[in-house]
């Protein structure tokens, strides 16, 4: 009963629904990421941003990366986005609403003002690159065995020293957080 | 599609991200610009292995997967500290945690 | 009997078929293959769902020396009751759906439709029978986990929106529930995947094919390492679809219903039917990973249709779960996070270890005995300070006897 047609989807999903199997969780990536930037509500803000890391998580499925899209879903819907909706309930959510005030000393004009001329710069660079007027390869996919056998292989330092990293970061939040015993 | 395309999504997520590191002021908003800008630069990794010589190589994949343990890592670190300091000075904003200021 | 193992592929192919023969092109066909196996999944999930809604109430009655839910028939004939979730689903549908004043509408709304995209995402990667995987993903068992991660989110958006101070306690206990139980099931799931070699589901079924000496199954819960790991993804389950023991984030004696409480109507059914089918998705995977998955537990029982045995094993399982919720009373919040903490995860590394040893002994006699000694040991030491720790004192009853 393995469906032909789910199957060629995972094999090749350009082909079904061309760009827009890209372009639409693109969309969906960048109006949730614009709404939790300008959201007053903190969880508001929390759950667009949870929306924002579903959608990239589709992209990277879309783009043929499909370990690193479930990577992403499980380890940012499931951890960061929790973890952040927690911190927000532990830290009393009354002052929500105020938060337009200003951060080193640029307020919400000047922030937009520089994201805006960093973007402005960036697309500048990106369209008159000739490197990236390059047409869509060859579909390429990141099989999840030649993945293990990377991390167990080539990679494996990298692999332990995130081992380390994660435990030492695990350990020390929650040294930071925990109550002082007197 | 190009990878410009992709690139100007990566770009556009990003100044996201950095509009709102800079302009709000509350730290747990700050994190959340930090987390925009991380997924930006994973989404260009993975678009760059998408569009490479040698996709089988899977240097972008590989590079994209690091990035986002070590920003599960900065995550739990981040909101440890944003916890810490409400504890402290009972409040979650930037500009109210001055103590250090002459 | 090969007919009937391959009745449901053949059945979908013939109609198919005859839709071809009338010219039906063949875009639409695809699609439509597509549309008929989404289709008849989640109707057989639904209607285990309301086979299970009645049956756990009558399997509770029973355990409790009752009769349980026996009325409601049709006309004359009253079958034990068996249409009583007809008569529920028409109550939960013309109930009026209430939302507080105060609550934020859209999330309000839009919980329960959360709650319900990742339980009917997951069961896209089960082998339901021989051949029979409605999506075959290379990293299934990834797949699983990176989509039932929503869940929490919609269990945060239900009580953060219901703005009632018991709703918030409640999705607070249960999203912390989830986040410790998730690390001893995934660790008790990867340790079936590296035996196995793959986390394609339907290469852990394979990899428990065959029989030794001819009678004796090669699931993996046969093995010491596998029936620790599988008995700690059996209790992490539990925990993960909030059942009982451990129901705490709707423990009504302390929070009302958790983040249930501003729920009523058709949304409450949602959430009530997504659990359901979350409960069944993660049986699935308990017999895909440890209980051989569609295999038949003899030789000569292969005559029974694979299919059959995967939905009767998962039904089985489920069952266990009933008669557990019948049995044990509910814990303590503190003792439930300790002992995800400080047993199931200890537990679950042992288990890891104890499977690697062997797989490197050579999975003879000698590798059995040496895994048995690496879980059995860590056992009695946890588990004799767990007694101690929490050592229930005699109870004294001053005024019985």
């Amino acid at each position: 009963m393995t469906c032909e047609f789910l199957k060629a989807c995972s094999a090749d999903p350009m082909k079904f629904l061309g760009e827009w199997f890209v372009l639409l969780p693109a969309l969906v990536l960048l109006m949730a990421a614009g709404a939790a930037v300008v959201m007053r509500n903190l969880i508001h803000a929390a759950l667009c941003l949870t929306l924002s890391f579903i959608a990239l998580g589709i992209v990277f499925i879309a783009l043929g990366a499909e370990f690193v899209g479930f990577v992403q879903l499980l380890v940012y819907v499931g951890a960061v986005a929790m973890v952040i909706v927690f911190a927000i309930l532990l830290t009393k959510p009354e002052r929500l609403t105020k938060s337009v005030s200003a951060f080193s000393g640029l307020g919400p004009a000047g922030g937009a003002a520089v994201g805006f001329v960093v973007l402005a710069a960036l697309l500048g660079f990106i369209f008159t690159s000739p490197l990236a007027k390059k047409p869509l390869p060859t579909p390429a996919s990141a099989p999840v065995a030649d993945i293990g056998q990377a991390l167990m292989g080539d990679y494996v330092v990298a692999l332990i020293a995130i081992g380390v990293l994660l435990t030492a970061a695990l350990v020390g939040a929650a040294v930071i957080a925990m109550e002082d015993k007197p | 599609m190009t990878l410009q395309i992709l690139l100007a999504i990566s770009a556009i997520l990003f100044a996201f991200g950095l509009a709102a590191t800079l302009s709000r002021s509350n730290a747990i908003m700050i994190l959340i610009g930090i987390e925009l800008m991380l997924g930006a630069a994973n989404l260009n990794f993975v678009a760059f292995w998408r569009f490479s010589e040698n996709p089988a190589a899977m240097t972008g994949v590989l590079f994209a997967i690091f990035s986002i343990a070590v920003a599960a890592a900065e995550a739990a670190v981040g909101l440890a500290i944003i916890i810490l300091v409400h504890r402290r000075i009972k409040s979650v904003e930037a500009d109210d945690a001055s103590n250090l200021k002459g | 009997m090969d007919l009937l193992e391959r009745a449901p592929i053949e059945l979908k192919s013939w109609f198919l078929n005859l839709l071809g023969s009338f010219g039906v092109p063949q875009g639409i066909l695809s699609v439509l293959s597509a549309v008929i196996i989404i289709g008849t999944v989640i109707g057989v999930f639904l209607g285990l769902f309301a086979l299970m809604s009645v049956m756990e109430r009558k399997i509770l009655a029973r355990a409790q020396n009752r009769y349980g839910p026996n009325r409601v028939g049709f006309f004359r004939w009253r079958l034990f009751g068996l249409f009583q979730p007809v008569a529920d689903g028409i109550k939960m549908i013309t109930k009026e759906d209430l939302v507080p004043r105060t609550s934020d509408r859209a999330v309000h709304f839009l919980a329960p439709v959360v709650m319900m995209i990742p339980a009917l995402l997951v069961l896209a990667i089960l082998p339901y029978g021989r051949d029979m995987v409605p999506a075959e993903l290379d990293a299934g068992i990834l797949y699983f986990f990176a989509v039932g991660a929503g869940t929490e989110v919609a269990v945060f958006m239900a009580g953060w929106a219901s703005n009632n101070k018991y709703s918030v306690l409640g999705a607070m206990r249960a999203i912390a529930q989830m986040i410790s139980y998730e690390i001893p099931l995934v660790m008790a799931a990867i340790i079936a995947a590296m035996i196995s070699g793959s986390l394609s589901p339907s290469a852990i079924v394979a990899a428990q094919g065959g029989f030794a000496w001819g009678f004796v199954p090669q699931w993996f819960v046969l093995t010491p390492w596998g029936f620790t790991a599988g008995l700690l993804f059996y209790i992490a389950a539990l925990a993960e679809s909030n059942r009982s023991p451990f129901d705490l984030p709707e423990g009504e004696s302390e929070l009302v219903a958790g983040h249930l409480t501003e729920y009523s109507g058709f949304k409450y059914a949602t959430f009530f039917m997504a659990e359901y089918i979350g409960m069944f998705a993660v049986c699935g995977l308990l017999v895909t990973l440890f209980l051989g998955g569609w295999q038949a537990p003899l030789p000569f029982l292969t005559i029974i249709p694979s299919w059959c045995w995967f939905f009767g094993k998962v039904c089985f399982v489920a069952f266990t779960m009933v008669w557990v919720r019948a049995t044990l009373p509910r814990l303590r919040i503190d003792h439930m996070l300790a002992f995800a903490w400080k047993f199931l995860l200890p537990m679950s590394f042992a288990a890891f270890l104890s499977a690697a040893c062997w797989h490197y002994a050579g999975r003879g006699p000698l590798a059995w005995l040496l895994s048995l000694a690496i879980v059995g040991i860590p056992y009695l030491i946890l588990g004799t300070a767990f007694t101690n720790r929490f050592a229930i004192s005699r109870r004294t009853y001053q005024f019985s006897e």
